[in-house]
């Protein structure tokens, strides 16, 4: 029941359970079944990824704000600079065309130029995209570790203090918002508080002028507060899921059967319960990496880190539109390729396929 | 367009392929992936050189900026940031006096206007070399104007300087000659970043060519820019050769803050030496840094205005109107009322908390020339009673609500255009709600990210606005004439408020014909009379620059005006190129004592992980062994 | 929770008003029977009850706002004291960037916080519970349709198609809501939408459609208070996020800045640089307003949702 926690565990468990039974059937029968199978999720993405491609153009395009007006504001152009700049970024061809040149780009890779750098897309993005991994990776292997770890030793200890302090501090750092916890963590540990000096940077990914060994080791020390951040408000989720797809999986027939066979308890659970139970938390994994991905636009903005958040909230103001486009349409597909990943892996997972 | 596709296209996929292996993201590996070829190459380069004077202690100052770049090509920029930094990489024709602001020589030494007024001769130096070792000339400013007057691509940021020239020649290496369409006389104060000829007309296309391909970049300021990094750092290394002698610290990094507070706090720890504020530090941020050891909070009077405009009626060249703003604003009357209503002590106090100066005049007083201020029976005091009464007189009275009523019945509900991002317009529009909320007139904040576009369409009936004045007035004048209209309404013109008045335009061409100084300042106190008593600029404070820096780490540096002035965003170069670092006490900017630190706590996460998945394996084996 | 089930017949679609009021006063028992016994079940939840008192404090609050600080407590031009002044004992939590009462404005604050919780999850849900049960009950190609709009709602970033709503439209209380609404529902149409199938897949059904029962009273009569259960547990669930996602859009700076708001106080002492100041008295009274009544949410949800529907949530 502690899967329906927070309305994205609902989705979190929603997908991969509705694609269960579809699977299940062909993957017990052949492997071409399975590569069926395989073919229609991919398309599916595909499907989704084109989705995505075309509202981000039309749904951008409902921004208020005349992007050369903006380039130009303040001051003064001639009206051939104009005509220039609307041929330049094509604005001056109709919204269909637009649209069209848009697409056709777009399948080549070009995501246009951005009004505000003068540089392609694809480079701001590849720019930005590696630091927001740094960030989102280095927390998510560490909320994830934390929280199935946390998460199966709550489960067996069901009831226990320990479990409901676990399952207390899960849901409390969960209901943290994570801007206001890393204010407080700058607050405390990098400005220095009373007895405690600043220890950490207050933001940015680096001193700079670093090389080497000391660079890396500079990166991870600018690294540790937002990590913290990210991990205290996220892993929970996955606490919660683990423990719940635990306690449901200890509940079913076949346990009680392994039992009354006379197999030892906590070798039931090793053997039998947790590999079942952690399908639930791997599909979670796969998409809370998707959307960590966008999510981590709030703890980017407070910790001055230079990723894709911070870069789509300076384009959205302007607005920048190729490069808020570019953005929205990784941000998605980060999210579909995760599901699709998930989709993919459940049915190889799932232990009860071929039972 | 097809030869450029070809590598995005792998680039794309590269990037969706590492997109699809964070999953297989580990701490350590993850380390290693925040490099990118380009900037790490350039960073390589850089670094080399750091390493090199990093033996003799090398003194580097380090400036905390709230912007990032948008463009390292002078022809695009137009943030403070970039055109500060081109400031330093690239001598200008004429330089401003860092006592007084008047104009003193740059690249030319020399400039004079012919008896027609309408050609300049510049005299250009010959102590002045490209980083690269060749000799800068009147060539390359030629071509640099030449280059602006025919791309349009090239006019993008500094276009407006060169729309009244007529030709630009370079008859020899010292001697620059620029024609003229009609008499100016700004012409000593062209902020244009003249540009080697050599380097850049290798450039295909100016409106795309961001000039961060490669580094050091070849200039003739006193830096040359050697590393750059995209929303990170740029870093910069003295001109040894610089013909006004070079500057004194061995490294100027300008490092990137999205969090003015991070930036505070970066301050108080060392970790930069420098924090401009953005527009300034908060009056908290000041207070609580005053009290620090080693820190000198410099409150100095600003350039800027702030003020609150007021919708004339938009309008366009071709006298068609358009936006919507209210009727009652088109009264005179009611404008200065207003005015009345607006308690700028208050607000100097309770909103800047004293890090400001009383508006008046249009121009601040820091540029004494030209600032002026209403006499006692000009000027609109604060007094909400009188104000009261001359919307009664102008016809705008209570109904039965107590709220006052356009002239077509409806209660009059004034929408104020805010930057969302600026602090100040929310604080300052709360006050406002409530003073003209006890007039009986209702305020709606409307609170933007981007608030170019009600702007420019008229759509708005007050609107928070506020310029950064030169030390020549001329365009932050312009910007209220007719001439600065849209020529139709689908157009976009220079104007600041769409503000047309024939008595200020008289005064304008005036003033832009005038090349005696002394009268020129007379005409111009005679236009920000006239914009006074027209009531469309309400122009409530000065606000002050306020910044800080660690005593620990700069010694001495140079203000502008001397006498308390500021010292990021100056006209010119003066205070980086001045700035004479601390004994070696300071300039602690490495950091070296976190290392234990990192090292410790780095530490204690690999043996954590390590127990961790130690433990996990153990259990698993006993219970394989088991079975 | 099938009470409903008896009410099939009794309320065809001829004869709902001439009902006789015997029956129809049985289902109402009925009810009253089966909210007494889910209350009892409810205190046993020991964090339901705490989160049922936290919320009850805090609508307690917020309702009386106007008595015990009153709205002058937003007033900039009256305030009381200097700027940020620490905790004193006129003002226990300190004063704000302009001298206001920070107590106060606390205090004012979960009016708004609270309201735009509320009002947002209820948009949420009901955009959810209309989709789920409507794409439930008319399959084909409606329900294929509807369902991949809502699977692709559910790829969407939430906080970047939030972010994106609020930039097009102009900044208010009503954006606010309208953001978070539309972009938190295709969870619960998913959910509804199970509901609904299953409940459709029960025999009654086939008799109410073979007693002429139509479209609407199939929905409205039968299906709607069958999934009412889960959707109320989702919309408790939903406002603890709804919150949360307010004060991050306030803090994004996206609210109406003359509105208090607990996220709207939090973007107001960053902006004044309370961070640097180190002045944590202005910023920790909102966090925490707003992690006690999130927490309470979720708290309330978990609690009500294993009482309504112990089975729900196990991987079907």
């Amino acid at each position: 029941m502690t899967a329906e926690a927070t309305p994205s565990l609902v989705e979190a468990t929603d997908g991969p359970a509705q694609a269960g039974p579809s699977v299940r059937g062909p993957r017990a029968r052949t492997t071409t079944a399975y590569l069926r199978y395989v073919a229609g999720k991919l398309g599916g993405a595909a499907v989704s990824l084109l989705a995505v491609l075309v509202t981000s153009f039309f749904l951008f395009r409902l921004i208020p704000g005349d992007p050369v007006k903006y380039m130009t504001g303040g001051r003064q152009v001639s009206a051939g600079q104009l005509a220039h700049y609307r041929e330049e970024f094509g604005l001056d061809l109709p919204l269909w065309q637009q649209f069209t040149d848009y697409c056709g780009k777009a399948l080549t890779g070009d995501l246009g130029t951005s009004y505000q750098f003068r540089a392609p897309v694809i480079d701001k993005i590849s720019e930005a995209l590696p630091n927001t991994l740094l960030l989102t990776g280095t927390a998510f292997v560490l909320y994830t570790a934390l929280g199935i770890f946390l998460g199966t030793r709550s489960a067996w200890r069901a009831g226990g203090t320990s479990d409901r302090l676990n399952t207390g501090l899960a849901l409390t750092l969960y209901s943290i918002p994570s801007f206001w916890l890393g204010l407080l963590l700058i607050i405390v540990f990098s400005v220095g508080m009373g007895p405690i000096p600043g220890l950490f940077p207050t933001g940015g990914m680096e001193s700079g002028g670093k090389e080497g060994f000391a660079y890396v080791l500079d990166v991870a020390h600018h690294l540790i507060l937002p990590v913290v951040t990210l991990v205290a408000v996220e892993y929970g989720q996955t606490l919660l899921v683990t423990r719940s797809a635990l306690l449901d999986e200890m509940g079913s027939d076949y346990l009680t059967t392994a039992r009354a066979k006379g197999l030892r308890d906590d070798l039931v659970r090793r053997r039998h319960a947790v590999p079942n139970a952690l399908l639930p938390t791997v599909t979670l994994i796969f998409i809370n990496l998707g959307r960590t991905v966008a999510g981590v636009i709030l703890v980017e903005t407070v910790f001055s880190w230079p990723g894709l958040g911070g870069l789509f909230y300076q384009a959205l103001s302007v607005p920048d539109l190729p490069l808020v486009q570019g953005l929205f349409f990784v941000f998605a597909s980060a999210v579909i390729v995760m599901n699709t990943l998930a989709d993919l892996i459940y049915p190889l997972l799932d232990p009860r396929v071929g039972r | 367009m097809n030869r450029h596709d070809q590598p995005n296209r792998g680039r794309l996929r590269l990037r969706l392929l590492a997109a699809a292996g964070a999953a297989a993201l580990t701490l350590t590996a993850g380390l290693a992936t925040p490099l990118n070829p380009a900037p790490q190459q350039a960073q390589a380069k850089g670094s080399q050189q750091a390493t090199e004077s990093k033996k003799e202690g090398k003194k580097v100052l380090t400036v905390a900026v709230a912007q990032s770049v948008d463009s390292l090509s002078p022809f695009l920029a137009s943030r403070l940031l970039s055109t500060s930094i081109h400031r330093l990489m690239y001598e200008y024709l004429t330089n401003y006096d860092p006592a007084d602001n008047h104009t003193v020589p740059g690249l030319a030494t020399k400039w004079e206007p012919s008896a027609d007024k309408l050609t300049w001769t510049y005299t250009i130096r010959s102590n002045s070399k490209w980083s690269d070792g060749q000799q800068a000339t009147a060539q390359d400013a030629a071509w640099t104007f030449n280059k602006m007057m025919t791309d349009q691509g090239a006019a993008t940021a500094n276009g407006s300087f060169v729309t009244n020239f007529r030709k630009v020649t370079a008859p020899s290496p010292t001697q620059l000659v620029i024609e003229l369409k009609k008499p100016q006389a700004t012409m000593g104060a062209l902020d244009v970043p003249i540009v080697p000829q050599h380097i850049w007309e290798k450039v295909k296309d100016f409106s795309k060519f961001n000039n961060d391909q490669s580094f050091p970049i070849v200039g003739n300021g006193p830096f040359v820019l050697t590393a750059y990094k995209a929303d990170s750092y740029v870093r910069l290394k003295p001109n040894k050769t610089f013909w006004r002698g070079a500057p004194k610290f061995d490294e100027l990094v300008f490092k990137y803050f999205k969090d003015q507070d991070a930036a505070v706090a970066a301050l108080r720890k060392g970790e930069v030496s420098f924090v401009a504020g953005s527009p300034a530090l908060t009056p908290a941020q000041a207070a609580s840094l005053k009290g620090e050891p080693n820190i000198k909070v410099n409150d100095a009077p600003g350039r800027r205005f702030y003020a609150l405009a007021t919708n004339p009626g938009a309008q366009a060249k071709d006298g068609k109107h358009f936006g919507d703003g209210a009727e009652s604003l088109l009264n005179q009357k009611v404008r200065q009322a207003l005015f009345m209503a607006i308690d700028r002590k208050t607000l100097i106090d309770k909103v800047f908390q004293g890090h400001a100066v009383e508006g008046a005049g249009y121009i601040p007083p820091r540029f004494s020339t030209y600032h002026w201020k209403p006499s006692a029976s000009q000027e609109l005091a604060y007094d909400p009673a009188k104000a009261a009464q001359l919307l009664d007189a102008a016809g705008y009275k209570k109904n039965a609500d107590g709220k006052r009523v356009e002239k077509n019945g409806k209660p009059i509900d004034y929408r104020i255009l805010c930057h969302a991002t600026d602090p100040n317009d929310k604080a300052v529009g709360q006050y406002v709600k409530e003073w003209f909320g006890k007039l009986g007139i209702g305020v709606t904040l409307n609170c933007l990210d981007n608030v170019t576009d009600p702007w420019l369409a008229g759509k708005y009936d007050l609107a928070f606005d506020g310029w950064s004045v030169n030390p020549d007035p001329d365009f932050v004048l312009s910007i209220h004439t007719c001439g600065a209209l849209p020529a139709t309404p689908k157009d976009t013109g220079a104007t600041d408020n769409f503000i047309c008045d024939k008595k200020y335009d008289e005064l304008y061409d005036q003033q832009l014909a005038e090349y005696d100084t002394a009268k020129r300042a007379d005409l111009v106190k005679q236009m920000e009379s006239r914009l006074y008593d027209t009531g469309y600029m309400n122009v409530m404070a000065y606000p002050n620059a306020v910044e800080a820096y660690r005593t620990d780490q700069i010694k001495s540096i140079e203000t502008m005006p001397k006498a308390a002035g500021n010292i990021y965003g100056q006209d010119g170069y003066w205070s980086w190129w001045s700035a004479v670092p601390a004994d070696a006490s300071g300039a602690s900017s490495d950091g070296s004592s976190s290392t234990g630190v990192i090292i410790g706590i780095v530490a204690g996460v690999v043996a954590l992980v390590g127990v961790g998945a130690f433990f996990a394996m153990r259990r698993r084996a006993t219970a394989e062994d088991r079975e | 929770m099938t009470t409903t089930e008896s009410d099939g017949p009794m309320t065809t679609e001829a004869t709902p008003q001439v009902a006789t009021v015997g029956p129809r006063t049985l289902a109402w028992q009925r009810r009253r029977h089966s909210a007494v016994r889910f209350w009892r079940q409810y205190r046993t939840h020991r964090a339901g009850v705490f989160g049922l008192a936290a919320l009850s404090l805090f609508a307690l609050i917020a309702l009386t706002a106007p008595l015990t600080v009153g709205s002058d407590v937003q007033s900039v031009t009256g305030a009381p004291g200097g700027p940020m002044e620490s905790p004193s004992a006129r003002f226990p939590l300190g004063t704000d960037q302009f001298g206001r009462n920070l107590l106060g404005l606390v205090v004012w604050g979960a009016r708004v916080s609270l309201l735009v919780g509320l009002l947002a999850a209820v948009l949420s849900v009901a955009i959810g519970a209309l989709i789920g049960i409507t794409a439930g009950h008319f399959r084909g190609w409606y329900a294929t349709v509807i369902m991949r709009i809502t699977d692709w709602f559910l790829v969407m970033p939430t906080l970047v198609l939030a972010i994106a709503l609020m930039t097009v439209m102009s900044r208010s209380i009503g954006t606010i809501i309208l953001a978070i609404g539309v972009t938190t529902w295709p969870t619960t149409a998913r959910l509804v939408r199970a509901q609904t199938l299953a409940v459709e897949s029960r025999p009654y059904i086939e008799r109410a459609k073979a007693l002429g029962g139509g479209h609407w009273h199939i929905m409205s009569r039968h299906v709607l208070p069958n999934v009412m259960p889960l959707v109320l547990a989702q919309t408790t669930l939903i406002i603890s996020s709804a919150i949360l996602a307010e004060a991050t859009l306030a803090f994004l700076g996206l609210g109406d800045p003359t509105v208090v708001s607990w996220g709207g106080l939090l973007q107001d002492a960053r902006e004044a640089g309370a961070v640097s100041a180190g002045k944590w008295w202005y910023l920790v009274p909102p966090g925490v307003a707003i992690a006690v009544v999130a927490l309470a949410f979720t708290l309330c949800g978990r609690a009500v949702e294993s009482v309504l529907n112990p089975k729900l949530g196990v991987t079907r």
